[in-house]
């Protein structure tokens, strides 16, 4: 569980706020990396450590799409779909992404590797069409491209093209 | 004085009406107060302002854009206009909004015409809708056995999340997701696991939350009303009864009204068809020689019962009779039923319910203070800043003066002393010690102890106010030396808590200036109750709390009318008033009203009638809706004594296991078919109303006993119930007035003046000793036969609302316990100790304290056997709530249990 995995940093993290249930998103995400999604049992936990009922860590999870209350694949690939990739033709590449995974927006691969999400703008207009895959950026994107990081992935379990995460500020002595 | 007026009021105008309202208060409840209605959704004056539906814009002058009126306060020459055009178009957007979502399915929404977007559509909308899209349909899920959700009704105003977490303090529901999406659930897919007051059912505004109790069954405009009293405890709900055709259609509470303000539980909301259960005698019953009952007339029943007593009175007196009922009939049914004893059949030999521990608190009260009720109400607990509660479970026992206390921790940021069993751990059914500002965890036989430790802080600190010492100097000193002679090594022995845990809270508690303490079930119905009430008192008076203004003690009543039991004097030792039975004065004063005599034999209790039955002192005994054999642990032996009597008499509602040993069985009314007042537990007298006509052909209690007396040749009729009051109030005071909040009682300066010289002598050695208890073996836990939240006696377990949240009792126990004892949540367990044993299985509950068990009371047939039996040598109670029991896993499931 949580709490035994993680003493140090949660005890850390509670420190961090004044009030106990500030510290209600920092747990979720670090549930989120710890299994790829929320568990209900992570939610149970949470609660505990924080003081609340269930539900209200409920309620805080399904207001946050970032947050995964479902199982996802080894490779969570969030597609961007706001408007200027769109401008670019992001629905194309959403379409031809459906088609090569043989899934839905919102599905998993039968092989547990995929998952597909459309999400709203990640702030990396300029290089539009985009996609994150995991932690990482991919950029001025091209079916062709997406084709050969999907590969990349599913080979290595990682791709050259990647581009990302961008910090700002940037990190001292970067590009 | 006209400028102190002016700080107090500032001006404003509301469409052209002028008010003066405090600083502080919103437009809308300001604009309400002169009669403007602004329409909302989302605002409830019980809650925080939310400003969340937009419904209630309103123009103010000098600011550019329309604001919400429920969220913004009052300012002194403020011009508010809310009908003109641009606030009627801003109403119809938002409506047009709500509407484009919410489905015309009025016909079959059980809110229909009680529906504020039904009634403010017809006023404000245009009546079509620029919207083409399809509506927002959520796939319907199953929800909870009682409350219904239908969400494309729902508005989204979150009043019922907000009224779960801001005034129940539950935070069972939950809004999901975002945006038009937003759906209220509990806790993902599963089902709804809360109080079950049914708040969010009351507070919704549409149809989005209903009761699955009386889906489909009505039309609002069909339903007649009647505003009468829970009986479930002894808070004293004001609940409607609203019926169809004489049938109970559904519960519920006006905002506003009764001492509860709206605020219900789930006994109250849930719990009405106990009193409509197809078991309801409908007959008058006589016992045959075979055993079995023959249905006979009323003249019949009583010709016999009058008859009989009549037989018996004359071989072996007036003193061979006992009389029991219970705390859940009316005062007048009380007062009517020790009349009936006293004048008709000569005796002073009557108990009530009361005796179960209520009497503790009132014996203690008396003695100290001279008062037999609260000297303070709910009002000041919600005034209060710092609460002491003390063995109270308060959430179980009595929900709605809970939600006072929770009031006043949570909007009044009171500080609050919690001596409870409960460990502070938060659920989805509210647990009180969460809130507290000081908690002290006791094991249930220890409540004393922790307040002798409270004590103890108070003095060693030199916190006891200095002119008490002036005042009363042996009282402080003799205090001094018997908390003196038990050193903090016992404290900490078994509380396992030192003198480090009471001197924050000594210090909170004798530093604040509105002080209330609280005592419930847990010291009244344990060993020595009264005198932990007593030392309650002296800690107000060391403090210097007591007599102040707003502060004070009150006891927790479990039934709602324990308190006018022992008001209209159904007790052993109190004629009416109370008055000691020997008190001349009250004596002359009665016999005067009533004509006739009163006995000058001393009363019984019920302990006292059952062993004088036993040895075949008592010859016949009147039971009036108790039911002892069922109450009792077998060690009281209740059937052995009441099968000794020659002749037993019962009214009741259902052919109980005290019924069933009965001569004659009377059939009695439901509190919903009769009228009269119940006291509840602050003192506050109130109406109860006839909600139906009486099911079969039982009769309100009042009337039999005048029937009785009738037949018996020494007649007290009356034509109705307000009659029977009207003698009441003459003979008791504090019946004069009916009104919408309790008048406590003053404290009587010379019975206190008389306690600090003389009166606390008697006892303090006692009260404050502690005597080495046998330390509990590893193996056993503490059986404590606890309140469920669902249930109130055996009554509320014919409810069939209430049986779908709680069907059948469980031994809930800490996980630490389970682990170390091999049992799971489920597991089928023994339960034994040297008197017995019994089976039942386990529910795994955090807040349960390591090494102590609770089972709900209320399905305790089986594991009574188990508890020891004590009856306090002063009060007479008996105490039968604790015990210590080994706990098996058994390997066989238990069968045709669930």
């Amino acid at each position: 569980m949580l709490l035994e995995k993680h003493q140090e940093l949660i005890t850390e993290l509670l420190s961090r706020y004044p009030v106990k249930r500030s510290a209600l998103l920092p747990l979720l995400n670090l549930a989120q990396r710890e299994e790829g999604y929320v568990s209900e049992a992570a939610m149970k936990e949470i609660a505990k450590i924080l003081d609340l009922t269930p539900p209200q860590v409920y309620e805080t999870a399904t207001f946050y799409t970032m947050l995964n209350l479902k199982p996802i694949g080894k490779f969570h690939i969030q597609i961007c779909k706001s408007i200027m990739c769109g401008l670019v033709g992001s629905d194309d590449l959403i379409q031809w992404l459906q088609n090569r995974l043989g899934i839905r927006v919102g599905q998993t691969t039968g092989d547990r590797l995929f998952t597909l999400s459309a999400v709203e703008c990640l702030g990396s207009c300029g290089t539009a069409p985009m996609m994150q895959i995991n932690d990482d950026y991919y950029e001025q994107l091209t079916a062709e491209k997406v084709g050969r990081v999907l590969e990349d992935l599913r080979r290595e379990g990682t791709s050259p093209l990647k581009s990302g995460p961008f910090m700002f500020p940037q990190p001292a002595g970067s590009r | 004085m006209a400028n102190q007026e002016s700080d107090k009021f500032v001006t404003i105008t509301v469409d052209g009406i002028t008010a003066r309202v405090p600083p502080g208060t919103l437009v809308i409840e300001a604009a309400r107060q002169i009669g403007v209605m602004i329409p909302h959704f989302c605002y409830h004056p019980k809650l925080a302002p939310d400003a969340n539906c937009r419904m209630c814009l309103v123009e103010i002058e000098k600011i550019p854009k329309l604001q919400t009126s429920c969220s913004t306060p009052v300012a002194e020459g403020m011009v508010v206009k809310s009908s003109v055009p641009n606030v009627e178009e801003a109403r119809k957007s938002v409506l047009e909004f709500i509407l484009a979502n919410h489905p015309l399915d009025c016909p079959v929404c059980d809110q229909g015409g009680r529906c504020d977007l039904q009634d403010f559509s017809h006023e404000y909308t245009p009546t079509t809708g620029r919207f083409k899209e399809l509506k927002r349909i959520f796939p319907k899920e199953y929800f909870s056995p009682l409350i219904e959700t239908q969400m494309n009704r729902c508005i989204q105003c979150l009043r019922c999340v907000r009224y779960c977490d801001q005034v129940m303090d539950v935070q069972a529901l939950a809004p999901s997701g975002r945006g038009t999406m937003t759906e209220i659930k509990h806790f993902s897919i599963h089902e709804l696991d809360c109080e079950f007051c049914g708040g969010c059912v009351q507070i919704c505004p549409v149809g989005a939350i209903t009761s699955r109790l009386s889906m489909y069954d009505f039309r609002p405009w069909m339903l007649k009303r009647a505003d009468t009293i829970c009986t479930y405890c002894g808070d004293g709900c004001q609940i409607t009864i609203q019926t169809k055709d004489n049938e109970l259609i559904e519960v519920n509470s006006t905002h506003g009204a009764g001492r509860n303000n709206g605020d219900l539980c789930p006994r109250g909301y849930f719990g009405y068809h106990a009193s409509v259960h197809a078991d309801r005698l409908n007959h008058p019953l006589i016992r045959q020689q075979d055993g079995t009952y023959a249905e006979v007339t009323w003249e019949d029943a009583l010709e016999l019962i009058a008859e009989r007593f009549s037989q018996i009175k004359l071989a072996h007196g007036a003193d061979a009779f006992g009389g029991l009922i219970t705390s859940r009939c009316t005062n007048e049914e009380l007062y009517l039923f020790q009349k009936f004893m006293r004048v008709v059949l000569g005796t002073n030999r009557i108990d009530s319910s009361a005796r179960y521990g209520h009497i503790n608190g009132i014996q203690a009260l008396r003695r100290v203070q001279g008062t037999h009720r609260w000297t303070v109400t709910y009002e000041d607990i919600v005034a209060a800043d710092t609460l002491l509660l003390v063995g109270t479970n308060i959430t179980e026992t009595n929900p709605i003066t809970g939600l006072k206390v929770k009031e006043a921790v949570k909007k009044q940021g009171a500080a609050l002393i919690t001596i409870e069993s409960l460990l502070p751990i938060r659920g989805t059914i509210s647990n009180i010690t969460t809130l507290a500002s000081h908690h002290v965890p006791v094991h249930p036989d220890y409540f004393g102890l922790a307040v002798l430790g409270l004590i103890k802080s108070v003095l060693e600190q030199g916190l006891a106010t200095a002119s008490l010492s002036e005042r009363a100097p042996t009282f402080v000193q003799s205090i001094r030396s018997a908390v003196g002679k038990v050193p903090w090594e016992t404290v900490e022995r078994h509380l396992g808590l030192g003198r480090d845990t009471f001197v924050e809270a000594a210090r909170t508690f004798s530093q604040a200036k509105r002080v209330i303490i609280l005592a419930g079930q847990g010291v009244l119905r344990a060993p020595q109750g009264s005198d932990v009430v007593t030392n309650l008192l002296d800690l107000l008076i060391l403090t210097g709390h007591h007599g102040r203004p707003g502060c004070g003690l009150g006891t927790l009543a479990e039934e709602n009318n324990d308190q006018g039991a022992v008001e209209m004097g159904a007790v052993a030792e109190y004629l009416p008033g109370p008055s000691e039975l020997g008190d001349q004065t009250a004596r002359k004063n009665l016999s005067k009203i009533w004509g006739d005599e009163i006995p000058q034999s001393p009363g019984a209790t019920l302990m006292d009638m059952l062993e004088e039955a036993r040895t075949g002192r008592l010859k016949a005994m009147f039971i009036v809706g108790e039911n002892p054999v069922a109450t009792l642990p077998p060690q009281a032996k209740v059937e052995e004594s009441l099968d000794g009597l020659e002749f037993l008499v019962c009214q009741e509602l259902f052919l109980t296991e005290t019924a069933k040993r009965a001569h004659v069985v009377l059939p009695a009314c439901s509190y919903a078919e009769k009228d009269g007042t119940f006291t509840n537990t602050e003192g506050c007298v109130q109406s109860v109303r006839r909600a139906m006509e009486p099911i079969g052909e039982s009769r309100p209690d009042w009337e039999v006993f005048s029937a009785l007396s009738l037949l018996m040749g020494n007649p007290i009729e009356y034509g109705e119930a307000k009659e029977i009051f009207k003698e009441i109030r003459s003979a008791i005071s504090g019946y004069g007035l009916l009104g919408p909040s309790a008048t406590p009682p003053r404290i009587k300066d010379e019975v206190v003046d008389r306690y600090l010289q003389e009166g606390f002598k008697t006892d303090v050695e006692v009260r404050y000793a502690f005597e080495q208890e046998n330390t509990q073996p590893d193996e056993m836990l503490t059986l404590a036969s606890v309140q469920s939240l669902f249930h109130s006696g055996k009554f509320s377990t014919r409810a069939k609302g209430l049986l779908q949240i709680q069907a059948s009792g469980f031994l809930n126990v800490n996980p630490v316990d389970a682990t170390r004892l091999g049992l799971a949540d489920g597991d089928p367990v023994r339960l034994s100790n040297t008197r017995g044993e019994a089976t039942t299985k386990v529910k795994l509950l955090d807040r349960v304290p390591v090494g102590v068990a609770f089972f709900p009371e209320h399905f305790d047939q089986n594991i009574r056997g188990l508890f020891s039996l004590e009856t306090d040598p002063q009060t007479r109670v008996p105490y039968f709530k604790l015990t210590r029991v080994r706990v098996d896993r058994m390997q066989e499931e238990i069968p045709g249990k669930g």
